[in-house]
């Protein structure tokens, strides 16, 4: 019998992809020159943005959870080379960024959080009581 | 002077990448690459990858670079808001230089790959006098 290997991160990716060529193109967000591109997704009782800013001091990155809007801005600076060096290639871009985000949604954000990790800020903030899932159980006699 | 801005670049999908085995999308990592007297420096922006979960491969002249994301870092999440596709990091390059393999140093950092390539004694830039008559 044939194993057939799958990537559990193939079929997000599939549906990433999905979402980006209907909201923008194969082009992707950037050609409407948004730093960083963002991706929100529902996690049930919380919602979890992610931005890819890899090389950034974490101390330099101001998150703020206001209403229905996350906000995040910071600045990337790199240590230049203190010695004589010839750039064959520098396709990597320092300066400032700062994005917006709505969520479509009402926030609890007095319990938001976020953590910088390999580079990725992810920022989780719970849904505000009233609009979470609620299971409801069923009583059987 | 207050710093630009970012402009924002999108990420590079790799549509065929070499002696692929695992399924899924790769990007082409944005890199820096400069070069000092006694050795080749790459940075590359890899968001996402751990320490755990990178290769650095030079075979003759071929350097390659790998990243992988982990899927756990994505259990549970349902897209709502999609602006850059999430994915692993790829790219060959053909090095100019000879590299002493035994001595090459790398390190990831907040998502930043960072190779240090000496140069083999024999390729390293010897420095030339120019005499005036």
């Amino acid at each position: 019998m044939a194993i057939t290997y799958r990537d559990p991160l193939e079929q997000l990716q599939r549906e990433l992809d999905r979402m980006l060529e209907s909201a923008f193109g194969s082009a992707g967000a950037s050609a409407a020159g948004v730093y960083p591109p963002v991706n929100v997704f529902d996690a049930g009782e919380e919602y979890v943005i992610k931005a890819e800013l890899p090389g950034v001091d974490p101390g330099k990155i101001e998150v703020n959870v206001e209403n229905e809007t996350v906000s995040f801005r910071g600045e990337r600076t790199f240590d230049e080379p203190n010695r004589d060096v010839a750039y064959h290639r520098r396709e990597r871009e320092q300066g400032q960024f700062r994005r917006v985000v709505r969520i479509p949604g009402r926030l609890a954000s007095e319990t938001a959080r976020a953590e910088y990790r390999d580079g990725v800020l992810t920022i989780r903030v719970p849904k505000a009581k009233e609009t979470r899932p609620r299971r409801v159980e069923i009583k059987a006699d | 002077m207050s710093p630009s801005d970012i402009e924002a670049r999108p990420k590079q999908k790799i549509e065929r990448r070499e002696e692929s085995t695992r399924p899924g999308a790769y990007f082409h990592p944005a890199v820096d690459i400069f070069e000092a007297a006694d050795e080749l420096v790459l940075l590359a922006d890899m968001p996402g990858v751990s320490p755990d979960s990178i290769d650095v491969n030079l075979e003759g002249d071929q350097l390659t670079i790998e990243g992988r994301v982990k899927p756990e870092d994505y259990e549970g999440l349902k897209p709502l808001h999609v602006e850059y596709g999430v994915g692993g990091f790829w790219r060959r390059f053909t090095l100019g230089e000879a590299i002493d393999c035994e001595s090459i140093k790398a390190q990831i950092k907040g998502g930043v790959l960072a190779l240090h390539l000496p140069k083999a004694e024999r390729a390293r830039a010897r420095r030339i006098t120019v005499q005036a008559s």
